[in-house]
């Protein structure tokens, strides 16, 4: 690839980088200055130019199609006396994660539109400095620049939590805060020692993630990749979240406006399984052999325990909430895995669960805008009043619980497929640590996750129409349900109870045709997918081997120490 | 497992013969078959969308599915004996290391087309197409409201139905099995305000669900032990490998029978059947008689050459048949509803076709299926035009003598015909494949499955009791019926149906021809269906058209473990393997002194006549005898539960709820208390209560609002350092 990347080409793509991530920043100032009724417009704007900056990155520099990255690692100093860089780059992983990234934040700042009615400048700007720093995280190559994103994602997120959240906002801010950057501090320490033995290995400094990976898994101890990779899991798990730090999620999200939980169920969450992907495994595949069925026990109870808990919800939200913990350990699981079919259905799976989840938080968000009701003890039988919301709410479901045909398959069944096949056997040229037990398990998760999704649809979309009483009604703003009058004569008093707007419909069209897309031809996005994910596992399958040997070395060991034992 | 080894020199026949598929690009046009019916869909959805207030939908979807099925027609006169793989486009397609066996996973938009896929798809295709110009006239009184939903459901349903049976590998297969699900949840909630409805679609989805993970998993085995999930290289690898002895083969077969079961609706998960004829009746025609339910026959004739090697799992198959059939006749006895009549008597007849299976005879069951399709059909819609012209009324004890009623005529007598078949009255096409199946039980080489045979007489018995049953308690007798409360069960009750209710009077109206000439052309080929058998009869011509169609298929092995009637063509010749000898020798076995075939063909003639005979005495002779009966059975404990047994369907539902569903319900609450008041509010805040006092120490600098975070932090920390204290702890070891 070095000898296609001409010098200009490389700084235009840099620049398309850097604008997709400068532009909201711009935004946030312009906003902060400008005049409150315009926040919105201004931000629908620049989170439109950022999609657009990157999209035209993904399409002037197709290196990320084929596995490359783009541009060349190296980057301006930053720090200079550590050698820390603002390295940016992408490669298919990173960028098709940005990529969802930049379409969920236009989707969230218009469908804001009409549920935000005060302190509109505050938010619009906190959104766009959110979206910002989470493009930073994706893009950065450089770990100290990855952590920046990374940890001050957290600060816009909260504010968005605990001004404009529900009545617990403030308890579920900071839990959010402290469960994460408490994550984050692990994640932090593991990358300065990786950085500190780097230096005190070769007496250079480097951040650079490509040169740490290399470094770390080639030339640090065994035992000491065992303690960076549970040190750097503990710190992503939180955001992933695995059980059982994950309870800071269902309040996070019960507890954040719409587009909030848009947000955190489409790509904040994804950093934490994205940092696994990036870091976790690369640096210390020791440690990664060592513990993924450790952290693969973790996900199979999640996917269990959180599909059980789904089940008994009442709150429509709560319900998608906790449904993101178990859809995360199957994709976790996938992860774990060590092959290439588990790793791509678990980066696939990434992308899928970010737009189907954030569509259903989005439709969830559409029918709290016009009743001011989550609870499917009070609330339930919308079809009857919206059809097309309906449509949209049966679309979503079926993508989230793997209909084949939609995104939510390709992924899930790659993940579950890849963990079947992860034994011992080394014909795959993958062996793997987990196996059909983990499969059988974990696949219940397909009935259990059909059991309450159509739970929520039966309740909350079909059945006899019930609705509250029109009381909360009027208090709030309803821009965006206006031009129901002709419903009005019907219903009397359901007025701005009527079905999506045009505004609304836009927002799903576009989530609805990438899911279809996804489901119906994945080839582009798995072919990308690939190479990365062959050049993370590379170092796996002599990792696995060696852990699939210690085992029975150890029992025997065990056993002789036994016989000895009974000797004395 | 005695006789795997002959067997398996079959299999390895099999593969170098005719099934050795070759590409073909030219036969793209065979993707118009799953094309069409797409396109219909979508053209709902957008006719949905312009809200379009007439019965355009009903024509498009008409067209597309009689586009889907003269594409089949035209596919039989060209698919010969060797199958052939069209490439739509690539789907799945993934490679690592070298990119051989074992390297990569490949499940594209293929389709695999051999005799036995245009077999299935050709009945599939006629009877979408004719069931859905019925639908356009029944469900006319939603024409503005759900009839384009209904349409674009029933294009999905025949979409999904053509990947299931088209599908060039499993994961097609796959996508065509959820999907058929998909369209089954949608059409049995058609009536979504109707709690009912929506708890029976969910029913049928997680039910169903259940089955898919026994096929998912499957898929993973199969890839597993022979490296591709692709019908064409899967035959090939079979042959290359004969199937291993290690629990991997072994499993296989009993995972994609769970698969079979849920989808076909046999034991243990037939539950969802029963209450899916909430949905609108041709639904219950199409997807819940006649094609999507023998989704499950098709897997294990498809999947045939990994059964064979299972002798155990055949067994099984053949056992979860008969006995299905059986239960489900005597539930089918004892109920009131028509439809719910009809939907016993499916799982019943579903049951003979997996008993069928289980004894090899793959042709027996393909036959059934074909059979069975047309006469199940026709029963339900003439159910259907009865409900539509009583106002929902199909309590059998509420409609009577409907022969005699203006515009019910031809209604009745295709009903009465249907009866005739389903009872498997002797030279009816029902008759010979009811025949097949029960001789292979008779004759095959697996003692374990010969009482079957017998079970499968009783059955035959029952099944003309309860069929005629309510043959003459409706279409017989006096003419006397109630009309019902509802239209459809529909809950807008603006129609003109229900004026004529208000006018004391209530006239049944008689259907017109969209309903009329799609009964008279099913009930034409449930006639027809019969005509392979009347040829071997009458001419003693055995090259029967139907045997012909899953000979050259992967399910051959059956037609070859079958234990008389030679194939015509060069498949039986040319694969005269030791198996098919073993099979001649068989060809003795005696039952009750006489050939198998004579005698089951006497003993099922005679069962059929004897259930009529008592019907016709309880049900239309002296209709006061079945309550006296009844009466008289509940009066003594000892008998009580017999009735009470059969007439709340031996309690199966409840059972699974209080076993299965309430455990669950009470587990997930624990979980959901332990995880807001134990994992949180519990470790979190409780371990944070230590350092409380800490956090007091600093309340005067910083504030309440710090101390929060301090506490919680606190309590994150302690968390974690266990966490990391359990890992050490673990890694030290």
């Amino acid at each position: 690839m070095g000898d296609l990347d001409l010098a200009a080409g490389s700084e235009l793509n840099m620049n398309l980088i850097w604008a997709s991530i400068l532009i909201p920043v711009a935004t946030a100032a312009v906003i902060a200055v400008a005049n409150a009724r315009a926040a919105r417009g201004l931000a629908a704007v620049g989170s439109l130019a950022s999609l657009g900056a990157l999209a035209a990155f993904a399409w002037q520099f197709p290196a990320w199609s084929t596995g490359g990255v783009s541009p060349e690692p190296g980057g301006c100093a930053w720090i200079a006396s550590i050698n820390a860089t603002l390295g940016i780059g992408f490669d298919s992983v990173s960028l098709l994660l940005a990529l969802l990234e930049a379409l969920l934040i236009p989707i969230c700042v218009i469908g804001s539109w009409s549920a935000i009615t005060d302190r509109q400048r505050e938010y619009y700007g906190w959104f766009m400095l959110l979206h910002a720093s989470i493009l930073l995280a994706f893009a950065a190559r450089d770990v100290l620049l990855f952590y920046v994103g990374y940890e001050f994602t957290l600060v816009p997120l909260l504010f968005i939590i605990a001004i404009w959240g529900g009545p617990e906002r403030r308890q579920a801010a900071h839990k959010l805060f402290l469960y994460t950057f408490l994550g984050s501090l692990f994640f932090l320490g593991s990358i300065l020692f990786v950085g500190w033995q780097h230096h005190a290995s070769t007496g250079l400094w480097s951040w650079d993630m490509g040169t740490l990976s290399s470094f770390a898994s080639t030339r640090l101890p065994a035992n000491t990749q065992y303690w960076l990779f549970a040190a750097l899991l503990a710190g992503f798990a939180v955001k992933v979240p695995l059980f059982p730090v994950h309870t800071w999620l269902p309040l996070a999200h019960n507890q954040a406006p719409t587009a909030g939980s848009v947000i955190l169920a489409g790509t904040l969450l994804k950093l934490g399984t994205y940092g696994i992907f990036r870091l976790a495994l690369p640096m210390a595949p020791e440690g990664g052999a060592a513990l993924a069925v450790f952290a693969a026990v973790l996900c199979t109870v999640a996917v269990i325990y959180a599909a059980l808990i789904c089940w008994v919800q009442t709150d429509a939200k709560k319900l998608v909430a906790y449904s993101s913990v178990s859809h995360l350990g199957i994709c976790m699981l996938g992860l774990f895995a060590l092959n290439p079919i588990g790793a791509q259905g678990s980066v696939l799976y990434m992308i899928n669960h970010g737009l189907s989840t954030g569509a259903l938080f989005l439709l969830i968000g559409m029918a709290y805008e016009r009743y001011h009701v989550k609870d499917m003890d009070q609330i339930g039988g919308l079809a009857k009043r919206m059809p097309v919301w309906a449509f949209f709410m049966v679309f979503f479901t079926m993508s989230s619980i793997g209909l084949p045909g939609l995104n939510g398959f390709v992924g899930e069944y790659l993940c579950l497929f890849g963990t079947y096949i992860a034994t011992g056997d080394a014909s795959t040229k993958y062996p793997g640590l987990l196996g059909p037990g983990f499969a059988l398990v974990a696949g219940t998760g397909l009935i259990l996750g059909a059991m309450y999704m159509l739970l929520l649809v039966g309740r909350y979309v079909f059945g006899p129409l019930r609705e509250p009483k029109a009381d909360s009604h009027g208090k709030h703003g309803h821009d965006g349900s206006h031009g129901h009058d002709a419903h009005g004569a019907d219903h009397g008093d359901h007025d701005g109870h009527g079905d999506l707007t045009g505004r609304e419909v836009g927002l799903l069209v576009p989530l609805a045709l990438v899911c279809l897309f996804i489901g119906i031809y994945p080839k582009p996005i798995l072919q990308a997918i690939g190479p990365v994910v062959e050049r993370t596992l590379a170092p796996y399958p002599a990792a696995v081997e060696r852990a699939l040997m210690s085992k029975p070395q150890a029992t025997e060991a065990v056993q002789a120490q036994a016989k000895e034992d009974d000797r004395g | 497992m005695i006789a795997a080894p002959a067997m398996l020199s079959s299999v390895l026949a099999l593969a170098e013969g005719p099934l050795d598929a070759h590409a073909a690009p030219e036969l793209r046009w065979a993707g118009l078959a799953l094309l069409l019916p797409l396109a219909s869909s979508v053209l709902c959805l957008l006719c949905g969308w312009l809200k379009v207030r007439s019965k355009l939908p009903a024509a498009l979807t008409i067209a597309a599915l009689g586009g889907a099925f003269a594409t089949i027609l035209r596919l039989q006169g060209t698919v010969g004996e060797t199958p052939v793989v069209v490439n739509l486009f690539d789907w799945i397609d993934l490679t690592w290391g070298d990119g051989s066996r074992f390297h990569g996973f490949t499940a594209n938009v293929d389709l695999y087309i051999d005799r036995l896929t245009v077999f299935w798809m050709l009945f599939v295709t006629g009877l979408g197409t004719l069931i859905a110009l019925y639908a356009s006239e029944y469900m006319e009184s939603d024409v503005g409201k759900g009839y384009t939903r209904f349409f674009g459901a029933v294009s999905i349903f025949l979409f999904a139905m053509g990947c299931l049976v088209m599908g060039g590998n499993l994961v097609m297969l796959y996508l065509g099995w959820e999907g058929v699900g998909l369209a089954s949840y949608l059409l049995i909630g058609y009536y979504f305000t109707k709690p009912e409805a929506v708890a029976a679609a969910k029913k049928a989805f997680i039910v169903n669900r259940i089955g898919d993970l026994g096929l998912a998993l499957a898929l993973f085995l199969i890839w597993q032990c022979y490296g591709t999930v692709e019908y064409a290289a899967l035959w090939k690898a079979i042959e290359a490998a004969p199937a291993s002895s290690e629990w991997t083969a072994q499993a296989i077969p009993w995972l994609l029978m769970l698969g079979a079961f849920g989808k076909s609706a046999q034991l243990p998960l037939y539950v969802w059947l029963p209450d899916a004829m909430e949905g609108p009746t041709p639904v219950s025609a199409l997807i819940h008689a006649a094609t999507m339910v023998t989704a499950g026959v098709y897997l294990i004739a498809r999947m045939f050459p990994l059964f064979v090697v299972n002798p155990d799992a055949l067994a099984a198959v053949a056992w979860v048949g008969g006995l299905t059939a059986l239960l489900a006749a005597t539930i089918g006895m004892a109920q009131y509803d028509m439809k719910r009549i009809w939907a016993y008597s499916t799982i019943s007849q579903l049951g003979y076709m997996f008993l069928g299976l289980g004894v090899g005879t793959t042709f027996g069951a393909s036959y059934h299926v074909f059979t069975h399709a047309f006469f199940k059909a026709l029963l339900f819609l003439t159910a259907g035009a009865v409900m539509h012209g009583f106002a929902g009324q199909l309590d059998i004890r509420k409609l009577s003598g409907l022969l005699k009623v203006p515009g019910f005529r031809l209604v009745s007598v295709l009903a009465v015909l249907g009866c005739f078949w389903l009872a498997a009255f002797p030279f009816t096409a029902a008759f010979f494949s009811k025949d097949e199946i029960l001789v292979s039980a008779f004759t095959a080489k697996d003692d374990r499955v010969h009482l079957l045979g017998w079970i499968g007489l009783l059955v035959a018995a029952l099944t003309a009791y309860y069929t005629f049953r309510v043959c003459f308690r409706v279409f017989f007798g006096p003419v006397k019926f109630e009309p019902g409360h509802e239209l459809h069960g529909h809950d807008d009750h603006d129609h003109a149906h229900d004026a004529h209710a208000h006018h004391g009077e209530f006239h049944p109206h008689g259907p017109r021809w969209a309903i009329r000439v799609p009964l008279v052309l099913i009930a034409i080929g449930a006639i027809l269906a019969g005509w392979p058998s009347y040829r071997t009869m009458l001419h003693h011509d055995e090259s029967n058209w139907v045997k012909t169609q899953v000979a050259q298929s992967s399910a051959f092995q059956g037609v070859a473990a079958e234990s008389h009637g030679s194939l015509d063509g060069h498949a039986a010749s040319s694969h005269a393997s030791a198996h098919t000898e073993d099979a001649h020798a068989d060809h003795g076995h005696l039952v009750l002194g006489m050939d198998a075939h004579t005698a089951v063909g006497r003993l099922g003639s005679l069962a059929c006549i004897v259930g009529i005979l008592v019907s016709l005495y309880v049900h239309l002779i002296n209709r006061g005898t079945a309550d006296a009966l009844r009466r008289t059975l509940m009066g003594t404990v000892a008998t009580r539960w017999i009735v009470v047994g059969a007439e709340r369907k031996w309690m199966v539902d409840e059972f699974y709820d209080w076993v299965i569903r309430l455990p669950l319900r009470v587990i997930a609450n624990i979980l959901s208390a332990i995880d807001e008041l134990l994992l949180d509010a519990g470790i979190v805040n409780g371990i944070g209560a230590l350092p409380a006092a800490v956090g007091r120490v600093f309340r005067p600098l910083y504030g309440g609002v710090v101390q929060g975070y301090a506490v919680t932090m606190a309590g994150g920390v302690a968390l974690v350092a266990a966490w990391v204290i359990w890992i050490w702890l673990r890694g030290a070891n």
